[in-house]
């Protein structure tokens, strides 16, 4: 199984390149994070914000934190993609010569989950170096706050791996695209569904708020969700696992049947 | 007395596709022997290779290899097989080097040293993508890898098709290299068939999804002869004995099925030996 998983790293070479960049442009964010934090305009804008008790100058923060967040989410969104694998195999007609192999069907498939959480794994442990490195040296972010957000981010790319890897044993090889289009549909349509409450309460808001021509609406429901995403991750985590053990067992029973497909 | 073992077992072998069924195949392969899988383009060798590797599964019958039942879970049965495909199967940007360190964390009894030394041999690059690699190179490279695991069988599908004559030759030498170990099998299919002539010992003759014919070459070659005579001394020859035959307004040729006898009933008529080719177009020309 060792060597399949070399295999399919080996396939991700493009992606590990672009995922290294990725991870050298986060370390030198956060280094400017760092010092803009203590010395520089985000250090200026709290200082004003006590001086004046003028809540604007939180925006300065709020902005500054926010691209930081969404710079360490990359390395983790960039990691692998296991279309790509499916798609180079197909290509290469890995797929006759990986039936021949002295390895299971079950171990061939599992390499692939294999392949992808190692790569998650990676990119989730330098992320979180970072946010303890961040939160010990700032006091804008706390590291339990960023830790929450990288779990929650890895748990729905998790989410997505899954469901390419389900799609793409279903469909067979050379469906790629329509694979991430069916897995982004299933994921959202499932976000749509678990949330047909919320998103109703906030299409009324929204309507209330029209009727009374006023400009500004509750945006509670979006500090409600930052707050789930940064408390509450295992609950996304729990749903990833289960996500996954879901797809390896559906996939495990289709190669049953189409054999020669993994 | 020492009964031979068989490598491969199929027995009463189906797979139906719907538009293309493979009926009843039967046949064995024997330990130490070199088995021709002939047939055209189309005939169900690659199915059956697909059926034996476990690749794909079986409607119903019996395949056993090495003597164990080939049942969905025959992984390790395929540590002592080495396959070489028509095509390379392996990632164009894949070096040689790449392939072992993938190969080694795969096989157990992979063998980093005789791989090399294969490529050495094959003149074959290490650290060259192998999509830049020609058609014989990339055969070249397969052809390493099934031997660098000390497999006791090669499966081969169509692995001479698209060769120049020199490095065909060169890789029947190989096969040839590979059998002289007394437990080491080959089962090559191709449908070209002067290169099984040349190195099987056993054929198995496939046409439209049924075995046609299968047992000892040279028993086969013996046994079979293309009769000639003229079209009116055509009508004399016994229908038990032709296969199929062609009559032409300068006589009459005919693949027949026992040349002893028929030399002994028709002994004015010439009957001269047939090569694998002949039998093939013939058994393939009757069912049409």
């Amino acid at each position: 199984m060792k060597g399949l998983i070399l295999k399919d790293v080996m396939c991700l070479r493009k992606q590990l390149t672009v995922f290294c960049y990725v991870i050298a442009g986060v370390v030198i964010v956060s280094v400017l994070y760092v010092l803009s934090a203590r010395f520089g305009n985000l250090a200026e804008a709290g200082r004003e914000m006590m001086k004046t008790d003028d809540m604007s100058h939180t925006d300065v923060r709020n902005i500054g934190t926010l691209a930081l967040v969404l710079f360490m989410l990359l390395p983790i969104a960039t990691i692998g993609d296991m279309a790509n694998v499916f798609e180079a195999d197909g290509k290469a007609g890995f797929a006759r010569v990986s039936a021949a192999l002295p390895v299971p069907r079950w171990k061939r498939l599992l390499s692939r989950y294999c392949t992808i959480y190692a790569l998650f794994g990676i990119g989730v442990l330098i992320d979180v170096l970072l946010a303890a490195v961040l939160g010990a040296l700032t006091d804008i972010i706390t590291f339990s706050g960023l830790f929450g957000i990288i779990i929650s981010c890895a748990s729905i790319m998790s989410i997505y791996s899954a469901l390419v890897i389900f799609f793409c044993i279903l469909l067979g090889y050379g469906k790629e695209q329509y694979v991430q289009i069916l897995s982004i549909l299933a994921m959202a349509v499932s976000f749509i569904l678990v949330n047909i409450g919320n998103i109703r309460k906030i299409a009324n808001n929204v309507a209330a708020n029209a009727e009374q021509n006023s400009g500004s609406g509750d945006i509670s429901f979006l500090f409600d969700a930052l707050n789930f995403i940064k408390e509450k991750y295992w609950v996304l985590l729990l749903i990833a696992a289960g996500v996954s053990i879901g797809s390896y067992a559906a996939s495990l029973a289709l190669t049953e049947r189409k054999r020669g497909v993994i | 007395m020492e009964t031979t073992k068989n490598v491969i077992e199929l027995k009463n072998v189906t797979k139906d596709y719907g538009d293309f069924k493979l009926d009843n195949v039967s046949f064995v392969v024997p330990e130490g022997s070199v088995c021709g899988f002939i047939g055209q383009n189309g005939a169900g060798k690659t199915t059956t290779i697909n059926l034996i590797l476990d690749v794909i599964k079986r409607d119903s019958g019996e395949i056993k290899l090495f003597g164990e039942a080939v049942d969905g879970d025959s992984a390790k049965l395929r540590e002592d097989i080495g396959v070489v495909y028509d095509e390379m199967g392996f990632h164009e940007f894949m070096t040689a080097r790449d392939i072992n360190i993938m190969m080694k964390h795969i096989y157990r009894k992979w063998d980093e040293q005789v791989f090399f030394d294969y490529l050495k041999r094959f003149s074959l690059p290490t650290k060259k993508r192998c999509g830049s690699f020609s058609r014989g190179m990339r055969m070249k490279l397969q052809i390493a890898v099934a031997l660098s695991h000390h497999a006791r069988l090669l499966i081969m599908d169509e692995p001479t098709s698209g060769l120049d004559p020199v490095v065909r030759n060169e890789m029947l030498d190989i096969f040839r290299e590979y059998v002289v170990e007394e437990d080491h099998t080959i089962l090559l299919s191709s449908h070209i068939t002067g290169d099984l002539e040349k190195l099987s010992d056993e054929v198995v003759f496939i046409d439209g999804g049924r075995i046609v014919l299968a047992g000892n070459k040279d028993e086969i070659l013996e046994k079979h002869g293309i009769l000639k005579c003229k079209k009116d001394d055509f009508a004399r020859v016994s229908e038990v004995l032709v296969v199929h035959g062609e009559v032409s307004s300068i006589g009459a040729e005919a693949l027949i099925n026992d040349r002893e006898a028929a030399a002994k009933l028709y002994p004015d008529m010439v009957i001269e030996p047939a090569s694998l080719e002949q039998i093939m177009i013939h058994y393939v020309s009757r069912k049409r």
